[in-house]
């Protein structure tokens, strides 16, 4: 067996094995929750072997192979290193999981009493509603000709509307006081 | 032979199981209960394939206990 120290890492935290191509870490549970731990394995199945083991409480081992066969030491140190910060990044993100669970849960369920509030009070009319429902009758009042398209709004008079609005407007002016 | 020690607190039993049962066509397999340790014995043809079955079934299992949420 040619286990050996790797560069960067503390002896009781990383070993290598060149024949093997393999490089086991040995992670503080306290420190890395095993969600963590599992998260980043997983991560690393694809282009390792990977295998856990539990050589005392409150630690973990892994154990990873590469696929590529027997590694050189620069390959497992970079292997070991990546783990090392994929471990990280789970671990953070369980924190940050942890802390947003109450906010997570509240606004899931403040989404889901609406949704089923909606349903149950049934708001929206059914088939038989729209089907019998007037449209002949106006939307709404519009007095100010909003809703108007530009061409209707300012299309050219004819001479007798012209003179209907002009005597209009006249009698309005003489009204005033 | 080799010999695959899966503890209990990290790999679910089923999930052990699982993955036995999903490579028992490439090699032989014997499961023994060790104290903390779900135990499998692969034998094989060769020590080559017994290595690369019992290294497959690491990530197997793992796959399944993953999948199946904390054991």
């Amino acid at each position: 067996m040619s286990t050996q120290t790797l560069d960067g890492f503390p002896k009781d935290l990383a070993v290598g094995d060149l024949a093997e191509g393999s490089v086991t870490l040995t992670v503080d549970a306290a420190v890395y929750p095993l969600e963590a731990i599992y998260g980043a394995a997983y991560i690393f199945i694809d282009r390792c072997f990977v295998l856990l083991d539990r050589p005392k409480a409150g630690s973990v081992a892994v154990t990873l192979t590469s696929k590529k066969g027997p590694a050189d030491a620069e390959a497992l140190r970079r292997m070991a290193g990546e783990f090392a910060n994929e471990l990280l990044t789970q671990a953070w993100r369980q924190k940050i999981i942890e802390e947003n669970r109450v906010i997570l849960e509240t606004v899931t369920t403040q989404a889901l009493a609406g949704a089923t509030a909606r349903a149950a009070g049934a708001a929206e009319p059914s088939l038989d509603d729209l089907a019998s429902f007037d449209f002949t009758e106006e939307a709404f009042d519009d007095p100010l000709g909003i809703a108007m398209s530009w061409e209707e709004k300012y299309k050219k008079k004819t001479p007798t509307e012209a003179a209907s609005e002009a005597t209009v407007e006249g009698g309005g002016a003489e009204a005033k006081p | 032979m080799i010999e695959r020690r899966f503890h209990r607190d990290l790999y679910s039993t089923a999930s052990v199981d699982g993955a036995v049962k999903v490579f028992e066509g490439f090699a032989r397999f014997e499961l023994v209960d060790d104290g903390d340790y779900r135990v499998v014995r692969i034998s094989a043809k060769r020590p080559e394939r017994e290595r690369k079955v019992a290294l497959e079934l690491g990530n197997y299992a793992l796959g399944l206990t993953r999948k199946g949420g904390i054991s």
